[in-house]
């Protein structure tokens, strides 16, 4: 597991700023959740940590590794080793659910044989290893979220980066799903930054939360 | 590092196809003897001929614009917005004659007002003689272009009424009745891209020969192919072609100052295709009769006139027997450099659609631009470019027709796979990144199979372009080595009619193949969804 530092970060978009002078340390294992308005800079600042985007002033280390600074990525996202689950999760539909979790194991040149051992072992952790062979279409809210998180687990993570993974789903589902993300953190191990703008799910997913607003922590 | 080389390289290839010719043919204008000289230009200037030239062609494209324009729009209205009946058969029904050589459609009107044809069995020879001169003309070359550029104006409105916010329209209808709102909200709205498509008839127009040539009816084009072909004058060929090239120049400074922000902004404001159709209620049965008729009198009466023309086995025989090498080497071009486009239009489509090197915009004109130009221009430039003995590798061989071809439709393409990729969410790329795949991977795993329906469309589209293709073909085609519309074209002059129709028919025949069998491709995996 790897900490978190950002380190008075600032972003803007077209001259406005989005992120102003944002200092934040995540620590190792920590589940770490932003929470926030729509539009307050939390969504920019989990890309930032991605290196999707990339910071106009300040630095963000992942480890004792300095991975962007002052403008610049110093290490691309494909190298930083970092999983991400996106709000819309980004499920790639011409691939199964197989296809979809195995895509990253190939890209890191992992044997066939270890590939499919991993990909049943990680189906199984979220409960998905009957649907193997489904396209995402035929997924419902739920089982799509759980593919999204076994797809971004399968690479043994040091720091996994959520972004409001449950917000297009119903409430029981969601609160399901909280259940589903605090069991998988205890069992593998790996440090959370979750962003949401949920009051409640803030509050049970995070063990510290930070609120932002216009860009700036005025809460931690 | 491999992102940036690939799309360089991809510039660099549209540089040396499209723009390198049109810069020669410029430097060659303006320096004779190895000195700067506006002679060239001096004596275009000086010609009445010349003068009298471009004004039968600005006549000719502006009443073929508004012609196009006046009967487009509001069938685009019809098709892409209302509950008209057999909407999807009218769609494919008026689109057909842009998919064919235009000068097939002239054939075919031929064949329905000429002496002796259809109208003088039906009427007379006397209303015949009335009909033919009226075709032989502007009036003709205006009837014909009308119908072969009509679907343009048709396709970008039903495009551009998609992007309209059906909240905008909602709002309206609060207010007063579906003819109010399109009036009042829905037209306005759209109009920068009608506008948008009137410019792009007009220049079409502009650049179109074969239709004029045809019908007896003298452009600025034809002048610089006659002095090309026939006087070999390549200085009065160049100099005679610039004002066609400074006229695309200025068609595109007018797109990209006046109308590409606003109909961009339309764009950012779509409700990603939903669209609200409008009830025409007690007008539904006039609608569906005057749309059958037009369609009836544009498409199906010339073409399947020109069917009965060619109806004898024998023809079809002497067509393949005459042209059945050129027929072979057409679909084999066009099947070429339809691939060609592909991969090259995918990658600038990308470039523009990711801005993903600084001097996309000027990529995207560039593409924009060698489209809008006419054939005749670049099939100068790609002369004067390579006819030199160290390039005769290019020069003598098919390759020449491809750089062509490249030049000329990589707007299609580039277009089809912009406007593909925005429908592929950034995140989709962005998870690939995020499990550690470099950029050649993540295109060729994500974004290449996601934007497949896209790519396969642009391949079929590109294919038909460089199938109907004349102008390109007829400037620079090897000895030896024509195309089917070219060899068409020279076999015009004197063959028999039912050979020339049976010909036609060939062509449409090709052209129309690959478009039935991506129908049903589509059909097939939106059953299999």
């Amino acid at each position: 597991m790897k900490s978190i530092t950002f380190e008075s970060i600032s972003k803007q978009y077209n001259k406005r700023p989005v992120v102003r002078d944002f200092s934040l340390d995540v620590g190792e294992g920590e589940r770490l959740v932003i929470f926030g308005p729509s539009g307050c800079g939390k969504t920019t600042i989990l890309r930032l940590a991605a290196g999707l985007v990339m910071p106009d002033r300040g630095r963000i280390f992942i480890g004792e590794r300095l991975v962007a600074a002052e403008g610049r990525n110093i290490v691309s996202p494909e190298g930083r080793q970092v999983g991400m689950v996106f709000q819309d999760l980004a499920l790639w539909p011409h691939l199964t659910v197989r296809g979809n979790v195995e895509f990253g194991l190939k890209v890191q040149g992992v044997s066939s044989s270890q590939r499919r051992q991993r990909i049943a072992d990680m189906l199984r952790l979220v409960q998905m290893d009957s649907r193997m062979d489904a396209k995402p279409a035929q997924l419902s809210g739920g089982e799509q979220q759980r593919v999204a998180l076994a797809r971004a687990l399968v690479l043994q993570p040091q720091v996994l980066l959520m972004d409001e993974p449950l917000s297009s789903l119903d409430y029981e589902l969601s609160v399901a799903l909280r259940q589903e993300i605090l069991r998988l953190h205890h069992e593998i191990g790996f440090t959370l930054l979750y962003v949401t703008h949920d009051r409640e799910e803030a509050a049970q997913i995070g063990n510290r939360v930070v609120v932002l607003r216009h860009g700036m922590v005025v809460k931690r | 590092m491999v992102k940036y080389v690939t799309l360089v390289l991809v510039v660099v290839l549209l540089i040396v196809a499209g723009l390198l010719p049109v810069l020669a043919m410029l430097a060659q204008s303006i320096i004779a003897d190895g000195r700067l000289s506006l002679d060239a230009y001096a004596t275009v200037l000086r010609s009445r001929n010349q003068w009298a030239l471009l004004w039968h062609s600005i006549a000719l494209s502006s009443l073929t614009t508004v012609m196009a324009t006046a009967i487009g729009m509001p069938l685009g209205v019809l098709l892409g917005k209302t509950d008209l009946p057999f909407r999807r058969a009218f769609l494919v029904l008026f689109t057909i004659p842009l998919l064919i050589p235009p000068y097939i459609m002239a054939v075919a009107w031929f064949h329905v007002l000429g002496r002796g044809k259809l109208v003088a069995r039906l009427c007379g020879d006397a209303v015949a003689a009335v009909t033919s001169d009226l075709l032989f003309g502007l009036p003709g070359c205006v009837l014909v272009l009308s119908s072969v550029f009509m679907p343009v104006v048709m396709l970008l409105t039903m495009a551009f009424l998609k992007t309209v916010n059906p909240r905008l329209e909602e709002a309206g209808r609060n207010m007063t009745g579906w003819w109010g709102v399109l009036k009042g909200i829905t037209v306005p709205l759209i109009l920068p891209g009608v506008l948008l498509s009137a410019l792009l008839t007009f220049l079409l127009t502009l650049g179109e020969f074969g239709v004029p040539h045809y019908l007896r009816f003298n452009v600025y084009p034809a002048e610089t192919f006659s002095q090309f072909s026939a006087f070999y004058d390549f200085r009065a060929a160049t100099a005679g072609a610039m004002p066609l090239a400074a006229i695309t120049l200025a068609a595109l400074v007018v797109e990209r100052t006046c109308l590409r922000r606003r109909t961009y902004e339309i764009q950012l404001a779509s409700q990603a295709g939903e669209i609200l159709s409008v009830p025409l209620g007690r007008f539904r049965g006039l609608c569906l009769l005057l749309v059958t008729m037009l369609c009836l009198l544009v498409v199906i009466l010339p073409l399947l006139i020109l069917l009965a023309a060619a109806s004898s086995l024998g023809a079809y025989w002497q067509a393949l027997t005459q042209a059945g090498d050129s027929l072979v080497r057409s679909l084999l071009y066009a099947g070429t450099a339809a691939s060609i486009l592909t991969i090259v239009g995918f990658f600038a489509g990308y470039l523009i659609h990711y801005q993903a090197l600084p001097f996309w915009l000027t990529i995207d004109s560039l593409t924009i631009f060698l489209f809008a130009l006419p054939s005749t221009v670049i099939g100068v430039g790609l002369i004067l470019l390579w006819n030199r003995p160290a390039t005769n590798f290019i020069y003598a061989t098919p390759i020449v027709i491809m750089c062509g071809l490249l030049a000329q439709y990589c707007a299609i393409t580039s277009r089809i796979t912009a406007s593909t990729l925005t429908e592929i969410p950034a995140s989709m790329d962005e998870a690939a990144q995020m499990v550690g795949a470099g950029w050649v991977r993540r295109v060729a795993c994500i974004t290449a199979p996601l934007a497949k329906k896209g790519l396969l469309a642009g391949w079929v589209v590109a294919f038909i372009f460089c199938l109907r293709d004349m102008g390109i073909s007829m400037m620079v085609y090897p000895p030896g080595l024509d195309t089917l519309p070219v060899r068409t074209f020279t076999l015009m002059a004197n063959g028999p009619t039912d050979l020339i129709a049976a010909l036609c028919m060939i062509m449409v025949l090709g052209a129309l193949t690959p478009l039935g069998i991506l129908a049903l491709v589509f059909k097939g995996s939106r059953f299999r969804a």
